[in-house]
């Protein structure tokens, strides 16, 4: 039987019917008009990611295209400790997972328990003990590639290389001088991905890539650089003193070949340095040089024409000047000696007599046309510009006491650049150590800076005549090279303390020389703080010089030039 | 001259139930033409959107494919770097030395350089 509907109730569901048609097709209609941008957006949040595209660090290599610091991407451990399960499956986790990661079972376990949903248990782990966490298959780990700056040569060139923070920004030598470069500059890249978080290849996508960082090849030889680092070690080992440093410079162009500081650090691990150690004492810090500069003084002198090498005085042992009396060392008299005697014995009172008959402003010039007290400009971070007071500072007996390296402050690398200018014919260059840069515009060459021509190339060969003859016939006779010209000069100088006198028996011992002396293709300074055996420390200076042009000869394939 | 048609004498059908036929005839065919038109239309839709969709899904697995090379490019790269880095070690000359050392090598004392023109003279 069929009951009959009444139309009034059928009217009224239609009429409701109606009602909500009408309100869906507003809804729908609001949704696809005045709200499709919102909800657009919401669903394309949900599917979209942005992603920031690291840039590449630039890798550096010495001249021979042995890599000194690279970039790799290393794994680091993440745990999600409720994928690993219970408390037992925690402790067996960790038990396997402390020895590879050389800790305790314990320390482990309280990482995995100390209520954290996402940890790291190790960042940037070597490769071998991620492949071997990898084995072990232990759910709710994972790993996570992040970048690490790589030194496979461990501490060499640490100064001269500087390294990377914590945050990607390069410190201190060619990784701060450089960071702009090394950098580059990162990409982005927005995509929408699947629930399986791929890539969809036919959604959105809007990439721009990212622009990795030049690659730089430096000046520096690895062998050159070791055999310093080498030599300056075991001079410090010897003579138990706190610091040195090495400068060796191509005296043709003022390419550095090799830049060791001690004491040293491992840029890899820099949270472990000494503070101290991070200062490279080549080029940041300051010292009176002592003889070493009586080459510059005599150079001066025989470029203005006052004295010639056969130019003679009457050494008594002792200068005056300014009414002050200036020693020889160990009070050593001479008698009549030439000049080039003067850099034979290091005698202080023939560099009185010298700088005497130059003047103080022309010593004063020649001082700053060897580039003393004006930073050399070389593409290192934090280079120290030494200290020359101009003349109207100077008192009579700064005459005297400069021209033997006391009272002036020079860095490491300002001596070597000039006795580059007296090895290469009388022309200052400019030190620097990045040879080559390449980056997405090609490769870009440094070129060579001549700043000045300080002295005559006449001058510059009597001088390098001269400075061999220090070393054939002179006190520095322990830098010779069998097979080799050398020239040189020692340098022991005293250290002034904080209220401007010098102290009692603490030195500052060097050499500074080249090799071969008729055609230079190095120059090397050995400067040692504080050495033990005190006015000795320099017989240690040149053998360190004697073991480094050894090796240096060696290493640039240079063939002997004495029988 | 042309020679005059030949009539045949047909038989006249009954006008009614020609017209019916007629009308009967053309009923069928727009039904099945529009059949046929309306068959072909979809059929055509059906063609198309497979094609579409067999292009979609070529498109999406070659660029899981894709993504896939480029991950294994870039672990590659990553390999090779640990390995330059590797090999970088194996010849530092501190780590040749040491090694040397170890072995009871020594310096040698000199290097004899040898001149091309002696060599070729004394031939």
């Amino acid at each position: 039987m069929t009951e009959a509907v009444s139309p009034r109730r059928i009217r009224v569901v239609f009429a409701l019917f109606a009602c909500a048609t009408l309100l869906l097709t507003l809804r729908v209609g609001y949704w696809q008009t005045l709200g499709r941008g919102d909800l657009l957006a919401g669903a394309t949040d949900q599917v979209r990611s942005d992603l920031v595209l690291a840039a590449q660090r630039g890798v550096v290599r010495d001249r021979t295209g042995a890599l000194l610091a690279t970039t790799v991407a290393l794994r680091s451990l993440y745990a999600i400790p409720k994928r690993i399960g219970d408390t037992a499956a925690i402790e067996a986790a960790a038990s396997k997972l402390a020895p590879l990661l050389g800790t305790t079972d314990d320390a482990v376990r309280r990482s995995l328990e100390s209520g954290a949903e996402w940890l790291y248990l190790r960042r940037r782990l070597p490769e071998e003990t991620a492949k071997a966490i990898e084995s072990l298959g232990i759910s709710g780990l994972g790993f996570e590639a992040e970048p690490k700056r790589l030194y496979p040569n461990d501490a060499a060139g640490a100064h001269l290389l500087g390294f990377v923070n914590d945050d990607g920004v390069g410190q201190y030598g060619i990784e701060g001088a450089y960071d702009e470069a090394l950098r580059g500059s990162p990409g982005s890249l927005v995509v929408e991905r699947d629930p399986q978080d791929r890539q969809l290849a036919l959604g959105l996508r809007i990439a721009r890539p990212p622009v990795n960082g030049a690659d730089l090849t430096l000046t520096v030889d690895l062998v050159i650089q070791t055999a310093a680092e080498g030599v300056l070690r075991e001079a410090i080992q010897k003579e138990h003193a706190p610091s040195g440093s090495v400068v060796v410079l191509d005296p043709r162009d003022g390419a550095i070949l090799a830049l060791a500081s001690y004491p040293t650090y491992d840029p890899a691990s820099v949270a472990k340095a000494d503070p101290q150690a991070l200062q490279d004492r080549a080029i940041s810090w300051t010292y009176e040089p002592g003889s070493t500069m009586k080459a510059v003084t005599i150079a001066a002198a025989i470029d203005q024409h006052v004295v010639t090498p056969n130019t003679t005085y009457d050494d008594k042992g002792y200068a005056v000047i300014g009414g002050r009396v200036l020693h020889n060392a160990l009070d050593k008299a001479y008698g009549v000696s030439t000049v080039t005697q003067i850099l034979e014995h290091s005698a202080n009172a023939g560099a009185v007599f010298v700088a005497s008959k130059l003047g103080a402003e022309q010593l004063h010039a020649y001082l700053g046309a060897f580039g003393f007290g004006t930073a050399t400009g070389v593409d290192l971070a934090a280079e120290a510009r030494g200290d020359v007071r101009p003349t109207a500072e100077w008192y009579p007996v700064d005459l005297g006491t400069i021209a033997f390296g006391q009272g002036i402050a020079a860095t490491p690398l300002q001596l070597a650049a000039a006795y580059a200018a007296i090895a290469n014919g009388g022309t200052l260059y400019r030190p620097y150590v990045v040879a080559t840069r390449r980056d997405a515009d090609g490769e870009h060459r440094t070129a060579p800076v001549a700043v000045r021509r300080p002295i005559s190339a006449e001058t510059a060969a009597t001088m390098r005549t001269m400075l061999t003859s220090s070393v054939d016939n002179g006190i520095s006779n322990g830098a010779a090279v069998r097979g080799f010209s050398v020239a040189g000069k020692t340098g022991t100088a005293q250290i002034p303390s904080d209220d401007g006198r010098y102290l009692d028996d603490a030195y500052v011992s060097s050499f500074a020389g080249f090799a071969p002396a008729n055609d230079p293709r190095f120059v090397a300074v050995i400067v040692l703080e504080r050495p033990q055996s005190r006015l000795l420390g320099t017989l240690t200076a040149m053998a360190a010089f004697k073991s480094l042009a050894v090796d240096t000869l060696r290493a640039l394939k240079i063939q002997p030039d004495r029988p | 001259m042309r020679a005059a048609p030949v009539r045949r004498a047909v038989r006249p059908r009954p006008r009614h139930t020609a017209r019916a036929s007629r009308v009967r005839r053309k009923g069928t065919t727009w039904e099945i033409r529009t059949f046929v038109a309306t068959s072909a239309v979809i059929a055509a839709v059906f063609l198309l959107a497979m094609l579409y969709l067999a292009q979609t899904t070529t498109v999406s697995t070659l660029g899981y494919e894709a993504q896939r090379l480029q991950q294994t490019r870039d672990e590659l790269r990553r390999q090779n770097a640990l390995l330059e880095v590797d090999n970088a070690r194996l010849d530092a000359p501190a780590r040749i030395q040491a090694e040397a050392t170890k072995l009871g090598l020594v310096r040698a004392a000199s290097v004899p350089v040898f001149q091309l023109d002696q060599i070729t003279a004394k031939r």
